[in-house]
């Protein structure tokens, strides 16, 4: 199993959340995050922001889905046909054990 | 070494950070988020939630109930608490039944998911110890 960590516009999480949903993957956990990026944030004059505010959306799923999650917040999480800087940031991790707890059973 | 990411319920935070002090893993980071889960597949356990929010609604309109609907159709996201644990390899059991045993309730649903993820490596940072003696 592998962990989806994808940081995106806050006004794209809604429309990444149900094209998620949509194709079938509905559990998703959201987190409101500050953060900049390669661009050092966004400098007006003298002043810089470089705690710019994101959501994270974090997901744990099968081996085999990745391509197709992968597909859908990158196709969502863009600006316009060509994207633009703070668009965002996806990472993959791998996830040893997964545990429901109403359950307790192992596996998603 | 391996992470422990444990999702819970807003209430069930102080349970779940005693069982972690009498397992032994005292040290944690937790934030606030929002999520949701499975969809539910079982009908009838939707149509149980249903009635008892009914009943709480004491009321009997078409807003009243389209908000239960809208509250049950599983696209709404849900307030939990998320905890991040580190932890050595062989201790991983332990922890995990201990929240479990803190976090089980009789709702059948929504009571949380842990996920356990490898990590390279830790530091810390007073003493600049590595690895395992880290954490």
């Amino acid at each position: 199993m592998i962990m989806i960590r994808a940081i995106v516009r806050p006004d794209k999480k809604d429309l990444i959340l149900n094209e998620l949903s949509g194709a079938g993957f509905q559990a998703a956990t959201v987190v409101d995050v500050v953060g900049r990026g390669k661009q050092k944030g966004i400098t007006v004059g003298d002043v810089i922001y470089d705690e710019i505010p994101k959501s994270l959306i974090m997901l744990v799923i099968n081996d085999g889905e990745k391509e197709d999650v992968l597909d859908i917040i990158l196709r969502h999480a863009k600006t316009g046909e060509t994207g633009a800087f703070g668009d965002g940031k996806i990472f993959v991790s791998p996830v040893d054990e997964v545990y429901t707890v109403s359950s307790s059973l192992a596996g998603l | 070494m391996k992470e422990i990411i444990a999702i819970v319920r807003m209430n069930k935070v102080s349970v779940t950070k005693k069982a972690l002090i009498n397992v032994g893993a005292a040290g944690f980071t937790a934030s606030k988020v929002m999520g949701r889960g499975k969809l539910v597949e079982d009908k009838s356990l939707i149509a149980g939630r249903r009635k008892t929010l009914m009943a709480l609604a004491q009321k009997d309109d078409q807003a009243t109930d389209k908000l239960i609907t809208e509250f049950l159709d599983g696209t709404r996201l849900f307030p939990r608490r998320l905890f991040n644990v580190m932890a050595h390899d062989e201790e991983v059991p332990k922890i995990i039944a201990a929240i479990i045993a803190a976090n089980k309730t009789e709702h059948k649903v929504g009571d949380g998911k842990i996920f356990v993820l490898p990590v390279l490596d830790a530091i810390r940072v007073r003493t600049k110890e590595s690895g395992e003696a880290a954490i």
